[in-house]
């Protein structure tokens, strides 16, 4: 028995000394290269650590959604891309994701349509968008538009039917 | 990504199964053995059971919370502009050389031709030693051929009808003792062939072609197996000087270019531990030696604890 308390002891402190191995490495690549995917506090931080990237921030945003954006991620390598997150007004839910990606970049966790009802082409300010209609994990009614803009693709995911999202998209362009 | 995830897990589970054997003090072969078959099986299904527990594992939110982000490291670029992950999947394809050309290739190769046939040689007579050892093992009795080579060599090949093979060449070099230990680690090697454990191992290892750290604990698997025999075939003979000693002339043969192919279990099996350049002799003598062995902490527990730190901690590395 004694044995096997000092083996737990010993192996419990293995898997302490592990964990802590593997947050020095990941913390590591963010401390050698700046434009390494990491959090910014704000848009600003992101456009002045990014500086020459075009970052894709919408004008226009409903009242049911908090500015500012609750978490901004952005990587300036191996290529630009950013996703910023919302939430609802005076709530802690998601609401709103908006990314852009210059390459392969998955930002579905909350807000991800599961199930698409309906998919129309969406002409908007001569881009040509692709707008679903459907629902999220949850069953609640999700929307999103994508479109590529300047070498990115461009997508807006809102907990909430089309109505709003078209506006937040058109609102981004110029 | 699935690529990615399956070295990096194995990696997390072959430092965490290292640990827990030194941490509890395992020393049995066979316990060994199936601590590294934590490491060689995880990595096959870790990834998409994850991904089916979690489908937004693979989202960047999560790879911000993640303990580790190897996309972290594969797109660090290097001083002249190659990114990490260049220099990761030539290992990756480094390691793939290597499989094809020392496991796969070689196992294919013995099993399809089989070094010897019964007709080469004459029945040797070890009196009853084999029957009565095939007894205790509850195998049926093995033919025993004699080659008439000055090579020392000695193994075994199972299927329907097993055979062990010995060369001239090593009876005239080991004492009865140490003949008849030996030939009790080929049938320990038989016995275990009813639960071909390698080649299944083996059959699954092959998902993992690429992956370096698989390669390596594959290998120790293999080399446990030896041990595991070693320990079957001291308990049958009572004897660990004579196996240490029968070991210890394959050893000290002056040709260490004809380092025998010897003490392995089947065709296919000869040719897996082949690559593991025929036993780590050095090790097993060592063993058979000075080693003691008590009492072992119930594996369980250890292992049911491994296990889960195994799979809790390699959920959060993507």
């Amino acid at each position: 028995m004694k044995k096997q308390l000092s083996g737990l002891a010993a192996f419990a402190a293995a898997v302490a000394i592990l964990v802590a191995a593997l947050l020095l490495a990941n913390w590591a690549p963010l401390a050698l290269q700046k434009e390494t995917l990491r959090r910014y506090n704000s848009i600003e931080e992101v456009r002045a650590a990014l500086p020459g990237k075009m970052i894709y921030v919408p004008s226009y945003f409903p009242q049911q959604v908090s500015w500012p954006p609750s978490k901004i991620l952005a990587q300036g390598k191996p290529f630009l891309a950013s996703v910023m997150e919302f939430k609802r007004a005076g709530s802690d839910e998601a609401v709103l994701t908006i990314s852009q990606a210059e390459g392969p970049f998955n930002t579905d966790r909350d807000i991800a349509l599961t199930t698409v009802s309906e998919q129309v082409r969406y002409i908007m300010k001569g881009r040509t968008a692709a707008l679903q209609v459907g629902t999220c994990r949850n069953g609640e009614p999700c929307s999103r538009m994508s479109w590529h803009e300047g070498g990115s693709a461009i997508t807006v995911t809102m907990r909430s039917g089309p109505f709003e999202l078209t506006r937040i998209s058109e609102s981004m362009l110029h | 990504m699935y690529v990615v995830q399956s070295f990096c897990h194995s990696l997390v589970a072959a430092v965490l199964v290292d640990r827990a054997l030194k941490a509890w003090k395992i020393y049995s072969p066979l316990i060994r053995q199936r601590f590294r078959l934590i490491v060689i099986l995880f990595p096959i299904f870790s990834f998409p059971l994850y991904q089916l527990i979690n489908p937004a594992r693979s989202s960047v939110f999560f790879r911000m919370e993640a303990l580790f982000d190897s996309s972290r490291w594969l797109t660090l670029e290097l001083g002249w502009g190659v990114p990490v992950g260049v220099l990761f999947f030539v290992m990756l394809g480094a390691t793939s050389l290597v499989f094809l050309l020392q496991e796969l290739i070689p196992v294919l190769r013995h099993t399809m031709t089989p070094k010897h046939s019964v007709d080469e040689g004459t029945h040797f007579d070890a009196g009853t030693f084999v029957q009565d050892t095939a007894k205790v093992l509850a195998i049926r009795k093995p033919e025993v051929i004699l080659i008439g080579e000055d090579e020392p060599f000695l193994f075994s090949a199972t299927g329907r009808e097993a055979v062990i093979y010995l060369s001239s060449g090593l009876t005239r070099m080991l004492s009865s003792e140490e003949l008849r230990a030996a030939i009790a680690h080929e049938m320990a090697h038989i016995a275990r062939s009813r639960r071909p454990l390698l080649v299944a191992l083996f059959l699954f290892r092959i998902v993992q072609f690429f992956n370096p750290v698989v390669l390596v604990k594959y290998r120790r698997a293999v080399r446990d197996e030896e041990k595991i025999c070693d320990d079957i075939a001291v308990k049958l003979t009572g004897d660990r000087g004579a196996l240490a000693r029968a070991l210890k002339n394959f050893y000290q043969k002056p040709d260490k270019k004809r380092v025998l192919s010897s003490l392995q279990s089947s065709s296919a099996n000869m040719s897996l531990e082949e690559y593991g350049h025929n036993l780590h002799l050095e090790s097993r003598i060592a063993r058979l030696e000075t080693e003691q062995t008590g009492p072992e902490p119930g594996p369980l527990a250890p292992f049911v604890l491994t296990l889960s730190a195994v799979m809790l901690l390699n959920y959060l590395i993507v």
